[in-house]
């Protein structure tokens, strides 16, 4: 099922939660709304679902108008929080509840309710435990009841919020990878809602960036990491290094270093900042290039695969961040308290709305 | 076997006195304090009345409770409460639901309203009730006409009870339904459940040990109410007393045996009450337990 909000707007209050939210997602899609707290994208979930209701604005469930329909009546598959399992009741019976409780017409018989909660147990490798009530589940278990439950009633949608937000990491991790699998498995049009970037990078086709109730950015993955359209998806999906300067004839001048910006409106003249991740920083002994700053090794950080290490620039006395793999870190031999040179492979210049001195 | 194990690889624990304990003689002069307490101001009276019930003979014990008045002071006393209890229940769980599961303005008058009558004096709250339904008060003209009796009948005696029991039911909810909030009723919903069934099915179920806890305290206390009751009751024998008006008025007329015999009657409803209130105590810490 494709979904199509609108001109979403919500507040409590005299807090605006969302505003002016416009967002499609494709049937059998797989979206991440990522954002920091605060940023409205459960508020967002909560409306898709029904659970809330929007300000203005208009919800689309394959071209049909649901914004007045009562969230019974949605049939969405909803994953809380912190689960929100029936707690009086067994897996069996939690996993079992959205089809009892349809009207007798609709209801399936006992037998086939039973067929299905046990292919669903199966599904969620939960066969054994069904006897048993949520207190005796681990967080993981309970997760993946939560999931079965809503999928019970053959939801066209399926939302999460925050699905893996109380797991500890390993478990948080095997967990998306068998969502993902499950996603592909069945195609529903899922949305999740998380504020950790790495989580949705690692699962979503399409990652949704939010903050302060507006859409910030829509894209892939790769797009959303690799052309960050706005400093703040620069900031929020990864680390990131600023070189604050002013922009001047498609240069921008920092500290006392000149660097090319060759996307730059050329005739501007004025405060910028350049965003460079920390794996686009080269790092050389000498300096061949007008480009490159002079940078003394604050400290280096030397586990796993690639090294990060900590860098203060002469001029400036402004703290970067470069990242290395190993082998090239071993090959140039760096230590604490060296001067080396530093230019970023590529530089993102974004002109500040509110610059201030 | 070695028979001399050095105590540092011993097994067995060695003991530590726990930070928090007192010296031996402050443990002993506390517990007989309390123990004297409870002996002189609960046990002594309790065994007071069942010694005076039985002063006179077993034959009068029994003639005391079995006597025209005693009874439909009993029967009266139990029919209050079977309204009372109910109708609080219905009363308690709407407004818990009210105030845990909504915003709206006004919230916190209602709480400070469901505390109004553990505020007043029963008398007070008697009185209301006479100025209201009583001959010279606000309805009393219109049901005159309509020959309708609340005030000095069986109807104002109910009043009088419900009002007085009306916070137990709610005061005992609306803290545990605000710990529970309301993910499982939206999870339930999502899932297609009508709010009823919602109702029937998720919250009922979550909260019935505290929601029979209310009921018990609500019952205990509409079985001994006594200062509402008699200022609406009218003292009418055989007709508006209750078991408490009953006893007071045997007790005014020097019937000490006969008052006594009813009061041991309230006791051991009371006792009972006692018994069932530490069950659903047990009960719902059971539940509380599996939950963590």
């Amino acid at each position: 099922m494709s979904i199509v909000i609108e001109n979403v707007s919500k507040s409590f209050g005299s807090f605006q939660a969302l505003k002016d939210i416009n967002l499609e997602i494709q049937t059998g899609e797989l979206v991440a709304l990522l954002g920091p707290s605060g940023s409205g994208k459960t508020s967002l979930l909560r409306i898709i679902a029904g659970l809330e209701s929007a300000n203005q604005g208009f919800i689309y469930f394959d071209k049909e108008n649901i914004t007045t329909i009562t969230a019974k009546e949605r049939k969405v598959g909803f994953v809380f929080q912190h689960y929100a399992l029936f707690r009086h009741m067994t897996v069996f019976e939690n996993i079992a509840y959205g089809l009892k409780v349809r009207p007798r017409n609709e209801r399936p018989k006992k037998k086939d309710i039973e067929a299905k909660v046990y292919e669903l147990l199966e599904l969620v490798k939960l066969k054994d435990l069904a006897k048993r009530y949520p207190s005796q589940l681990s967080g993981g278990q309970r997760q993946r009841v939560a999931l079965a439950r809503a999928l019970a009633v053959e939801p066209k949608v399926l939302l999460l919020d925050e699905p893996f937000g109380a797991l500890d990491a390993k478990v948080r991790k095997e967990l998306r990878r068998w969502l993902r699998r499950l996603h592909d498995e069945f195609h529903i049009s899922s949305i999740f809602v998380t504020h950790d970037q790495e989580e949705a990078l690692d699962v979503a086709d399409k990652i949704v960036v939010m903050n302060q109730g507006k859409i910030e950015q829509i894209g892939t993955p790769n797009e959303v990491y690799e052309n960050p359209q706005t400093p703040f998806v620069y900031d929020f999906l990864g680390n990131v290094n600023l070189f604050k300067g002013r922009l001047n004839n498609g240069k921008l001048l920092h500290g006392n270093t000149v660097t090319n910006v060759p996307d730059g409106d050329p005739s501007e003249t004025r405060e910028a900042i350049g965003y460079a991740r920390p794996h686009d920083i080269n790092i050389s002994r000498v300096k061949s290039d007008e480009e490159e700053v002079k940078v003394s090794i604050a400290h280096l950080h030397i586990v796993g695969p690639s090294v990060q290490i900590e860098l203060i620039r002469e001029d400036t006395k402004e703290y970067l961040e470069a990242e290395l793999p190993k082998e090239h870190y071993t090959k140039l031999n760096l230590k604490v308290g060296e001067k080396v040179f530093v230019k970023p492979k590529q530089l993102k210049v974004f002109i500040p709305e509110d610059y201030m001195i | 076997m070695a028979g001399n194990v050095p105590i540092q690889f011993s097994t067995v624990p060695q003991k530590q006195p726990a930070g928090t304990s007192d010296p031996k003689w402050v443990q002993w002069l506390l517990i007989t304090i309390a123990l004297a307490f409870l002996g002189l101001f609960l046990f002594l009276p309790l065994i007071t009345v069942f010694i005076q019930a039985f002063a006179k003979g077993v034959n009068v014990y029994i003639e005391a409770i079995t006597n025209p008045e005693a009874l439909s002071a009993i029967k009266l006393t139990i029919l209050v409460a079977l309204i009372a209890i109910p109708l609080n229940a219905i009363f308690g769980i709407a407004s818990a639901w009210a105030i845990t599961k909504f915003q709206f303005r006004g919230k916190n008058i209602l709480i400070t309203l469901i505390d109004l009558p553990f505020a007043v004096s029963p008398v007070i709250a008697g009185l209301v009730f006479i100025l209201l339904f009583g001959s010279r008060g606000l309805f009393g003209e219109w049901l005159f006409d309509n020959d309708i009796k609340i005030v000095f009948a069986v109807p104002g005696i109910v009043l009088a009870t419900i009002f007085v029991t009306f916070p137990f039911v709610s005061r005992e909810l609306i803290p545990l339904m605000q710990a529970q909030g309301t993910a499982e009723e939206e999870a339930s919903i999502t899932l297609g459940a009508s709010g009823w069934k919602t109702f029937w099915y998720v919250t009922l179920p979550n909260i019935k040990w505290a929601l029979l806890y209310g009921m018990i305290l609500c019952n205990a206390r509409a079985i001994g109410e006594f200062g509402a009751v008699s200022v609406v009751s009218g003292h009418i024998r055989g007709l508006t007393n209750t078991m408490p008006l009953h006893i007071e008025i045997l007790y005014g007329e020097y019937q000490f045996a006969a008052a006594f015999a009813v009061a041991s009657l309230m006791s051991l409803m009371a006792i009972f009450t006692l018994i069932i209130k530490s069950f659903l105590e047990w009960k719902a810490k059971k539940q509380i337990s599996t939950e963590i």
